[in-house]
């Protein structure tokens, strides 16, 4: 189970770790071990519930106030960092061990400029003069790649977008050279792209330092491409850990066999026929948010989308695919309805879908991203996916509710879920409620916009599969919107990739995917891993060259 | 799922007995209630008279429990005004936005300007100093920062994309606005309601005490309140007992509505 053991002493020694919520005693970790060597990176794998945040958090001495140590040792350079003075603590954190959060937006103080924010790390760990610590922050902010730092100095944290932000975040955490850089989710906020030029920043930067990285993710690819050893973790309890090309290769536990093959797949082609009128098309979509007429200035209106044009033939899953501020959201939300177009036509069926909006709305559903907010608190699952039939002409109350109990059973709900309300559901569960709210009208055409994104890994395996089945049991269309190219190659038969409110490349998923044209489709492509399967369960990842 | 919970007893029993004292008042009182009693002018509270009589020799136990209907249904008839207008305002507002939210929010910030006592004064003095004329006026007063909490509340659950799923479903405008948005606003209006009873009964007294609550004799436990201050270093009974019956309503109000809130909101169950 265990891999190589590294050659120099642990910088980190992590053993038999548990933790247990105080009240109920329930142990959230159990008996956790692992090691990292000075420089070395590092990996914890696992997803949500898994105790892989808390253990780490522990490593910090930032325990919750509800959770209590119960068993094992955490040494950090052989001194017990659990048994620490708050001074001492202190001093470790941020400059011997450095933290980069998930969340970008809130993990940078929105009130303070950024040069004073980076500063104040610098302050408090050294003893620079104000010129060395200005000239520090300068180079740093360089080499995090920000364009004018001189100017990002007296910027403020929402001038810049999330990657920009997490590079600043890692600029703040490697300008005090900590030792130990503890990256937990560092990149799931941010989109495929981005996501990989900021990893492959911190990798290099951490290199260049000599700093080691306990990275943690949920995201086994992402890990697997920059770490030479991992651990995973289920359920508060390590279940495997070795050399990342070992477990990859050969994994030895059901749980990660388990995560692998919850990894998107290429699904198989199929034929479709592309010569019927399509269900619906969108020609020439122009969408312009009104610019503000502000007290002294007038901002220009913005273009979102820029003559979009998209076919969706009947039966066809058409993934939508690009960063954000792309416009693909826009796109899907216009032909929902929910955004009006400024200029262009959307036809459904051949026909301009305001000749009969009350059948476009019938046959046009949606599910979407966040399962949290999409399903009304205050309704039950049965409550929530009936009123999806409330204006089902032709169908008495009895039917509605037979046909509401149906399709929960179809979407893997047994009839005791129809009582509860949706917080009493996992986030999975719930999604299943909006995909069940969706078919229950039997819809001709479905959009879902980021329908697996704020799922777990192998909930988000399932939730595929369920829809792919659902998809291929009532031919619905269907217009998938990710910025999660694993999962749009697992689902889609065509797919559109766009960049600034326009399309940029479109063709058969395939094609794509095995020749993409365009440099950005190359850059998206980049992020993702080909799979290849092989007889002990175990995959070997493929990453694709930008060139 | 039916768990009484301590706030629910206490809330409710408070407010069960005060319904009860109110309604056995309609039908019987120890001593009538207006009778004056020259021979037992200041009584202490004793074996005749429970709670004493006041500078008149009425009974202060039989007007407490006369003006045990009057407060109430004073306090009730004002907070359903206000929670009904405030609630329509306010959903209507968050909904439109634009230039609806813009006039409406305007008279509304106007009317928040004036403190509430003013604004029913000069609306008192239009409609008369009456028992209709106060939950009138006190309900107007009201209405504009009840309308204001359920806005802001609108306005952050209309972003949320349930509502837009309840739109893409094909539902009118209205549906949602009845099916999703207000069944969600009930926790907030629900708390600033219970504290609105205590206000309306607090405000009563108030413009009783200005002279312009429902007018003596008839008794309110404001006026009351008010026709104890001059006695309250011969006869502290009469300011204590209408006042102790004002904190006790209240505080079964608040706890009350505590319950209620829990009770209606699906994520407070199962919690403990």
């Amino acid at each position: 189970m265990t891999g190589k053991t590294p050659l120099s002493t642990p910088l980190l020694s992590v053993g038999g770790l548990s933790l247990a919520v105080t009240h109920s005693g329930n142990q959230v970790v159990k008996n956790v071990s692992f090691d990292i060597a000075p420089g070395e990176i590092v990996g914890i794998v696992g997803e949500s519930g898994s105790g892989k945040t808390l253990a780490t958090r522990a490593i910090i001495g930032l325990i919750p106030p509800a959770v209590r140590h119960v068993g094992g040792t955490i040494l950090y350079r052989g001194k017990d960092v659990l048994g620490m003075k708050d001074r001492d603590l202190r001093q470790l954190r941020g400059g011997e061990v450095g933290v980069v959060f998930q969340e970008p937006m809130t993990s940078l103080n929105p009130s303070m400029t950024i040069g004073r924010q980076l500063e104040e790390g610098l302050i408090l760990h050294t003893k620079m003069s104000v010129e060395e610590r200005r000239a520090a922050i300068l180079s740093m902010l360089t080499r995090v790649g920000i364009r004018e730092p001189e100017r990002a100095l007296t910027a403020y944290p929402h001038e810049f977008s999330g990657g920009m932000r997490q590079r600043i975040m890692l600029a703040s955490v490697m300008l005090l050279k900590p030792a130990l850089l503890i990256a937990d989710e560092p990149t799931t906020a941010l989109d495929a792209v981005v996501q990989r030029d900021v990893m492959e920043l911190m990798v290099e930067l951490t290199q260049a330092e000599g700093t080691a990285v306990l990275l943690i993710s949920h995201d086994l690819p992402m890990v697997a491409r920059y770490t030479n050893r991992f651990v995973v973790m289920e359920k508060g309890v390590v279940v495997e850990q070795g050399l990342t090309e070992e477990i990859l290769q050969a994994p030895q536990h059901p749980y990660t066999r388990k995560l692998l093959s919850s990894l998107p797949y290429r699904g198989t082609a199929r034929e479709l026929d592309m010569t019927r009128t399509p269900m619906v098309s969108a020609r020439n979509i122009v969408v312009e948010y009104p610019g503000r007429k502000g007290l002294f200035r007038k901002h220009a209106p913005k273009r979102a989308l820029h003559g979009v044009s998209v076919d969706i033939h009947v039966g066809e899953v058409v993934a939508l695919v690009g960063g954000s501020g792309s416009g693909k959201t826009t796109l899907g939300r216009t032909i929902a309805g929910l955004v009006q177009q400024t200029e262009g036509e959307i036809l459904f069926q051949g026909r301009e879908r305001s000749a009969d909006w009350r059948d476009y709305r019938l046959n046009c559903q949606m599910v979407f991203q966040d399962p949290y907010s999409s399903l009304d608190p205050r309704m039950t699952i049965q409550a929530l996916v009936e009123e999806a039939l409330r204006l089902v002409p032709d169908l008495d109350t009895p039917a509605k509710r037979r046909r509401a109990l149906e399709t929960l059973e179809e979407v893997g709900l047994s009839a005791d879920f129809a009582n509860r309300y949706p917080h009493e559901l996992s986030g999975g569960q719930r999604q299943r409620v909006a995909i069940a709210r969706a078919i229950a009208r039997r819809p001709k055409f479905l959009i879902a916009d980021e329908p697996v994104s704020a799922l777990d890994v192998t909930v988000r395996a399932q939730v595929l599969e369920l829809f792919s089945n659902l998809q291929k049991r009532y031919g619905f269309s269907c217009l998938f919107i990710s910025h999660d190219l694993g999962v749009v190659e697992q689902v889609a038969d065509r797919v559109i990739v766009m960049q600034d409110g326009r399309i940029i490349e479109e063709g058969d998923r395939d094609l794509i995917f095995d020749a993409p044209k365009e440099a950005y489709t190359r850059k998206l492509l980049s992020a993702i891993p080909a799979l290849d399967l092989n007889q002990t369960g175990g995959v070997t990842l493929k990453w694709r060259l930008e060139a | 799922m039916r768990k009484l919970t301590f706030n629910g007893v206490i809330g409710g029993g408070l407010i069960g007995l005060l319904v009860l004292v109110a309604l056995i008042g309609l039908v019987w009182t120890p001593y009538d209630p207006m009778a004056l009693g020259f021979t037992a002018r200041l009584a202490a509270p004793g074996v005749a008279h429970w709670l004493g009589t006041d500078e008149f020799g009425r009974d202060v136990a039989s007007r407490l429990m006369v003006g045990a209907r009057a407060s109430v249904w004073i306090g009730f008839l004002t907070v359903t005004f206000a929670v009904v207008c405030g609630t329509f305002i306010g959903i209507v507002s968050g909904y439109a936005r634009g230039w609806v939210d813009g006039v409406i929010m305007a008279i509304n910030n106007a009317l928040l300007a004036f403190p509430g006592i003013l604004l029913a004064l000069g609306l008192l003095a239009v409609f008369g100093a009456n028992q209709y004329g106060i939950i009138f006026a006190l309900g107007i007063a009201y209405t504009p920062s009840m309308a204001r909490v359920v806005r802001g509340a609108v306005l952050s659950l209309r972003e949320r994309e349930f509502i837009e799923a309840s739109r893409v479903m094909g539902n009118g405008e209205i549906y949602t606005m009845l099916r999703h948005i207000l069944p969600n606003c009930v926790a907030p209006i629900t708390v600033l309601a219970t504290s609105m009873f205590g206000w309306a009964i607090l405000s009563e007294s108030a413009l009783s005490f200005l002279g312009l609550g429902v007018p003596p004799p008839a008794p309110t436990w404001g006026n009351m309140l008010a026709a104890g201050r001059p006695f309250i270093e011969q006869a502290v009974w009469l300011g204590f007992f209408p006042g102790l019956c004002i904190a006790l309503t209240l505080l079964g109000i608040n706890l009350l509505g505590d319950a209620l809130r829990d009770k209606l909101d699906p994520r407070m169950r199962g919690l403990k």
